[in-house]
């Protein structure tokens, strides 16, 4: 007989101590990050007949057969794409919001109605003293609001740059790791234990990219996985055990633009293409304040020159200096206001010219262009947090498909243990049939 | 979304991103009802938020539209007072005219009405050049300084501007802020133009000797006194409608307001009785899923195999 019931017990032992440490090894693991829950795949040892002798019996217990790695690649690659997306949404609304807060909070709205609001008063008196510092301490205030918004700008644009430039490089990290996870992935063998750690790096790897840029991706069968950037025809990041590198150029106008492997990188997906995307709307934003605080200039100014000051000289131009950051007060003497007009004696009354300030004022409204402004920027955000909201959505609901489908359920866990420690009993309760029928034997008189 | 198999850490995340989604909407409820305000930012209504720019615009460019109208309003009432003191001056001087103008006075009599009334003139001008609650003057039109200018021969001139100027008393209506003084003084006797100023100098000058036949210098400035007086009592109800319509743009502009601030109230404040109502529901349903999340985490296999 060529069956043995003590090492087929012994087989069957091992098989069910390989279950328990799997299955410990899940439970240690059931908070890991990019953890795939694993299985020991099980197949029966036993000898086919040899020729005359058919009807043999040849049982030789169990061996494991693979450990088994419970990943979804369909699952998988929907949580990088719905994750890119609301990478990009997340990046996108949080470049706008600081976009909004710095036109809004540097208060220019209300600066801009108070020198209207100065420039109405002084109507009532233009030769009092008190009313003409009024107006330029409200021109002061208007120019310095410009300067800050324009500031503020500035900051929010080096920001997301630096956030940019921070994320280019972490890509370039992760390519360069999912390089070598790659080349090492080709000389693991089959469904070892290593090599399962090594698709789940490579899993988690590909995440952490596709949190920063769409990534496209095909396997080949030893688990290597090829990476394009962009869309599915973009150029190549990983190939095997090389990565090219990713890199950002900035415009002069705070903008950004990716190139991959000597290539252009149009980017859908990830932080990048938000950051790049709240960068563009920065620079219309920037460039709408410049075009109101160059209006409310050339206005004033326009006027100032046309009319006289309080002494009877000609008008001199009240701010100088170009674009929102540029603008600066010329001069701070509130006599210097010309509101009367041309050819009116010193000390007029006559408000001909603060008059023609006001109305032309009036008609360029920037005021109005502000609060445009201010309604363009802040309706965005709103429509951007629709969206953001919504691939917020898409993207956890991803995950937790994922997640349910390939994490550790600790109840199963719990179960195998109980599961696996039978086997092992009932396993050792056939090698003590073995000894006593063994036994049995020897006491044969 | 069916989900078959559960694994532990995507309960804890849904439960998580379940009880997230709650507290953040608690916590807006509660900083709308701390601020009064329904939006913390603009982008959480832009439409509502710029109508709340536009009125905050509104209600500031009204506030100083009302310290220019209670301007406007403080300068006509003092050109009013000042148009009181000249009727009354005026009416003394026809007085002392009337009597001057009849035969039964001796001509020394008629010097000293005639020096009376030099007397009365110097008040005239004096009153003629006060000056508005700003320190300009109040008949001078837009010039700084004086209205009239007298010269070495007692000859007094205007020297102000034409016009007195508009003030703006806002969404598009103005007033003039005041009369110049020839628009009350200068007036026709017979079809030629005169002032007051130089009537009352040339009837205290004949009265004092002037001319060869003071009585009937005072007889014949009867008209003109009668034609100044006329002139300033028009003057006079010109101002007395200013100021009405002063008023009535005034209601207008309180009318406004009231307005402007009930669509704040509705368009930005908070609805106190359904934002608590709100409130209470988000809490009674976080602390329900905060509750139920315990008792779920509790529940471990591992408690129960032994």
């Amino acid at each position: 007989m060529a069956s043995d019931l003590l090492s087929i017990a012994l087989s069957g032992a091992r098989a069910a101590r390989i279950g328990l440490d799997v299955t410990a090894h899940n439970i240690a693991n059931a908070g890991t990050d990019g953890y795939v829950r694993r299985s020991i795949s099980l197949s029966e040892v036993s000898g086919s007949g040899i020729a005359d002798r058919g009807q043999d019996i040849s049982l030789s217990g169990v061996r494991l057969s693979s450990i088994v790695r419970n990943a979804d690649l369909f699952r998988q690659a929907e949580v990088r794409r719905t994750g890119a997306d609301a990478a990009r949404a997340g990046a996108e609304v949080r470049g706008l919001e600081n976009i909004a807060a710095a036109v809004e909070q540097s208060r220019v709205y209300p600066a801009m109605v108070d020198f209207e609001g100065s420039l109405q008063r002084l109507a009532s008196d233009p030769t009092d003293a008190s009313l003409r510092s009024g107006v330029i301490e409200a021109a002061r205030t208007l120019s310095g609001t410009f300067n800050i918004a324009a500031e503020g700008l500035d900051g929010v644009a080096d920001g997301l740059q630096f956030e940019a430039t921070a994320g280019v490089t972490q890509v370039n990290t992760l390519a360069g790791e999912l390089a070598r996870v790659n080349l090492r992935l080709a000389r693991a063998s089959d469904a070892s234990s290593d090599q399962s750690t090594l698709l789940d790096q490579r899993d988690s790897l590909l995440e952490q990219v596709s949190k920063f840029g769409t990534v496209s991706t095909s396997f080949a069968t030893d688990g290597q996985v090829t990476v394009r950037m962009g869309s599915g025809t973009g150029p190549l990041l990983v190939d095997g055990g090389t990565a090219n590198p990713l890199s950002m150029t900035i415009s002069g106008t705070d903008t950004l633009t990716f190139s991959l492997a000597g290539g252009p990188l149009a980017l859908p997906g990830g932080s990048l293409a938000g950051q790049a995307l709240s960068l563009d709307k920065l620079a219309t934003v920037r460039s709408d304040l410049n075009a109101l605080a160059d209006s409310v200039r050339d206005a004033v100014n326009a006027a100032q020159t046309a009319g006289v000051a309080l002494d009877g000289s000609t008008g001199t131009p009240l701010f100088t200096g170009s674009g929102a950051a540029g603008m600066t007060l010329a001069f701070s003497s509130g006599a210097l206001l010309a509101t009367a007009p041309a050819g009116a004696p010193a000390g007029s009354r006559d408000p001909g010219n603060l008059d023609a300030l006001r109305s032309a004022l009036a008609t360029s409204d920037p005021a109005g262009g502000l609060d445009a402004l201010i309604f363009d920027i802040s309706s965005t955000v709103s429509s951007r947090r629709v969206t953001q909201g919504a691939l917020d959505t898409i993207a956890g609901n991803a995950r937790i498909a994922l997640e349910a489908q390939a994490g550790v359920d600790l109840d199963e866990e719990a179960v195998n243990l109980v599961r696996f420690q039978q086997a092992f009993q009932a396993s050792s309760k056939a090698m003590q049939a073995a000894s006593t029928i063994f036994d049995t034997l020897l006491g044969l008189r | 979304m069916t989900i078959v198999n559960t694994s532990t850490s995507a309960f804890y995340e849904r439960a998580l991103m379940g009880l997230n989604s709650l507290r953040g909407e608690a916590e807006n409820l509660q900083s709308s009802l701390a601020s009064g305000q329904k939006f913390a930012s603009s982008a959480d209504d832009p439409v509502a938020s710029s109508r709340l720019r536009q009125l905050a615009r509104g209600t500031t460019l009204s506030t100083i539209d009302t310290a220019n109208a209670q301007r406007a309003a403080s300068d006509l009432q003092l050109a009013d007072g000042a148009m009181s003191s000249f009727a009354s001056y005026l009416t003394r001087v026809k007085e002392l005219a009337v009597q001057a103008s009849t035969a039964t006075l001796t001509p020394a009599q008629r010097v000293s009405i005639g020096a009376e009334i030099s007397a009365i003139r110097q008040n005239v001008i004096a009153l003629a050049n006060s000056r508005d609650i700003a320190g300009h003057a109040l008949f001078g039109g837009e010039a700084g300084g004086s209205a009239y200018a007298v010269d070495a021969a007692g000859n007094a001139t205007y020297i102000g501007t034409a016009t007195a100027g508009e003030l703006p008393l806002g969404e598009g209506q103005t007033v003039n802020r005041g009369l110049t003084g020839p628009e009350f003084l200068n007036f026709n006797v017979a079809g030629a133009p005169t002032d007051l100023l130089a009537v009352m100098k040339t009837l205290g000058d004949a009265l004092q000797g002037g001319v060869a036949d003071p009585q009937g210098a005072a007889h014949g400035s009867l008209d003109a006194l009668d034609a100044g007086l006329e002139k300033l009592t028009t003057a006079q109800s010109v101002i007395g409608s200013r100021l009405a319509w002063i008023e009535l743009t005034n209601d207008r502009r309180v009318d406004m307001g009231e307005l402007r601030s009930g669509e704040e109230a509705e368009v930005g404040g908070t609805d106190i009785a359904s934002t608590v109502a709100k409130l209470q529901q988000a809490m009674t349903v976080l602390e329900a899923s905060q509750a139920s999340f315990s008792r779920l985490a509790q529940l471990s296999l591992f408690d129960v195999l032994r």
